[in-house]
């Protein structure tokens, strides 16, 4: 399989992360559509260092993805979780107190 | 041996901040719940510590750590930057009302954490560390927004803030994905210098073939750093984070962070287009860049001043007041010249005094009345005059009216943005001037021109007087810009 083989999942990944974000009316699946994101950089990460890169940095980068990515999860479930005790809601439309 | 100890001094800094915020959670820990003051003064113990290094730092030749790291003077200006900033908003926290100053050691701890990321942040050309940096500082920023966990306005805005960075930070790291792809390395100054003969292309075979991919690569990472300076279309987070935060973290995003991006964007810029070893090609790629932030600066400074004129909430007035400040810092940035970046740099010097003194107006403010709204503001200048005359200096500064530092620094800005040939561009910050001297002036109006409503106010003397500081340091360095200019001459990138 050769490279573009590998960034067409990655874009059809970052592609449907973004879908994710629009279109989903709840904040758990607005996350998941983050994590795709992250993970489609991370298959480019290491597709492009394996075909043309001589030494580790894309694949060195795509590890401190996934911890990155582990971080944010964390702090992100922990505010939804709050969010949730406060407003009894995950869905962004309905947590509007903030507004013009 | 020598060869680990010696990077490891370059980044003394670094190091002493890691060791402040773990010893500000572990003396938390230990204090058991009693006053968090304690901690706050620690914070603002090792803070002074970070500035005297900093500062001795300051004409040093660069160097590099661990062949990631560069320590110059560009980054320690921004490192200064953020302690000074940091220091401010832990004597806000300290002196905020509304806070309860029980079991909030963790307060500083994030505090601290945010400004380990900048450090990191504004002092690298390896995308690597760049993206570690700025998440570094997300990730604590999230947290410190929602610090109020109990308030409803508190989780919102942290909740709004998390998706927002979120998404701008996958994109950014697919951008930075792809910059990888492209040239086969993560340095900025390689990048910039490869002349494509290799395999992969390199940025400079690349724009010869076609410039699509490089665009495509090179728009998704302004969008990380337009996100951190909320520049639009990336700016919606910033009116409901500022508004729902804790009023010392909004400062801190407000000041701190905001520096962060245009630190990390000037040297992403500098190193890319306007190094020494940078190929004519790409540097001639670097003009358009700078055509693309020009049009953004135009459209983030008109859009922050006209929803502006709308607000009721004194924080979001801020708010909106800071994006368009984004949009004039943006001019310093079009021009992609050493000048234009050291107006930039000036005008966040400036920036720093004006904004931490309306913050630090709105937190008194709001300690004492319990509302942000320009409403509740009717008569408070007779209430306490000091802090209203102070605002008002404040927001002649914001609005760039001589003879404070905001006019000098607007100033500088125009200048540079006339000398590379953008007249449309000053053209339209001028106009966006005297639009924003209209809801500037409605505050002041608010203050001072209104009958004041019953009442007293309580007096906290010593946070007065931090505001008064910061008022007269508006007017003197607005009057004598030179130590300010000579000092930013002293950080210059390139």
């Amino acid at each position: 399989m050769g490279l573009g083989a590998y960034i067409a999942v990655s874009a059809a990944l970052f592609a449907l992360g973004v879908v994710a974000i629009v279109v989903r009316r709840n904040i758990l699946y607005v996350l998941f559509g983050i994590e795709m994101i992250l993970n489609a950089a991370n298959i480019n990460f290491v597709a492009f260092n394996r075909f043309n890169g001589d030494g580790l940095d894309g694949r060195m980068f795509a590890i401190f993805v996934i911890i990155l990515a582990a971080a944010e999860a964390a702090v992100a479930l922990a505010i939804v979780l709050n969010v949730y005790h406060l407003f009894n809601t995950t869905k962004p439309a309905e947590v509007d107190l903030l507004r013009e | 041996m020598d060869a680990y100890i010696e990077p490891l001094k370059a980044l003394a800094p670094e190091l002493l901040l890691t060791a402040a915020a773990l010893g500000a959670l572990v003396l938390d820990l230990l204090m058991r719940g009693r006053d968090s003051r304690f901690v706050g003064y620690f914070t603002l113990v090792s803070l002074a510590i970070v500035a005297i290094i900093l500062m001795n730092r300051i004409g040093d030749e660069p160097t590099a750590a661990f062949g990631m790291v560069v320590v110059d003077n560009f980054g320690t200006f921004f490192k200064l930057f953020t302690v000074a900033s940091l220091a401010v908003v832990t004597i806000f926290v300290l002196s905020d009302r509304n806070e309860s100053h029980h079991h909030i050691g963790e307060y500083y701890f994030l505090l601290l954490g945010a400004a380990i990321g900048i450090f990191f942040m504004v002092s690298t050309n390896h995308l690597l560390l760049l993206m570690l940096g700025l998440e570094l500082l997300s990730l604590a920023s999230y947290a410190l927004a929602g610090f109020h966990k109990g308030e409803r306005k508190s989780a919102e805005a942290a909740m709004k803030y998390v998706v927002f960075g979120g998404l701008s930070a996958g994109v950014m790291l697919y951008g930075i994905s792809l910059l990888y792809g492209l040239t086969g390395t993560l340095d900025l100054v390689e990048m910039a210098k490869s002349t494509g003969e290799a395999m992969p292309a390199g940025l400079a075979g690349q724009l010869t073939t076609s410039a699509v991919p490089v665009a495509l690569a090179m728009v998704l990472v302004l969008a990380g750093f337009a996100y951190k300076m909320s520049v639009v279309p990336f700016h919606f987070w910033t009116p409901d984070v500022y508004e729902g935060a804790p009023t010392p973290v909004t400062t801190f995003l407000a000041v701190a962070s905001k520096a962060a991006g245009v630190a990390a964007l000037l040297r992403f810029l500098g190193a890319l287009f306007l190094g020494p070893d940078v190929q004519s090609v790409v540097a001639e790629y670097g003009a358009s860049v700078g055509q693309l932030l020009a049009i953004l600066a135009a459209v983030t400074m008109t859009l922050g001043n006209l929803s502006a004129m709308r607000q009721t909430s004194l924080k979001r007035l801020l708010a909106y007041s800071s994006i368009a400040h984004a949009g004039y810092i943006l001019i310093g940035v079009a021009t992609m010249t050493g000048a234009g970046f050291e107006a930039a740099m000036f005008y966040m010097a400036a920036y720093y005094f004006m904004n931490l003194g309306a913050f630090g107006f709105v937190l008194y403010f709001e300690g004492t009345l319990g509302s942000d709204s320009i409403e509740a503001l009717k008569g408070y200048g007779f209430k306490a005059p000091l802090i209203s005359i102070a605002m008002v200096t404040f927001l002649v500064s914001l609005t760039g009216l001589p003879p404070t530092i905001g006019f000098y620094g607007k100033y500088l800005l125009f200048k540079e943005g006339l000398d590379a040939g953008m007249y449309w561009l000053v053209g339209v910050a001028a106009l966006n001037s005297v639009v924003s001297l209209f809801y500037y002036f409605r505050i002041a109006k608010m203050l001072f021109l209104k009958e004041p409503a019953s009442g007293s106010v309580p007096r906290q003397p010593l946070f007065a007087g931090l505001l008064a500081v910061l008022c007269v340091l508006t007017i003197y360095f607005g009057l004598l810009p030179d130590a300010i200019q000579e000092f930013v001459r002293n950080c210059l990138l390139i």
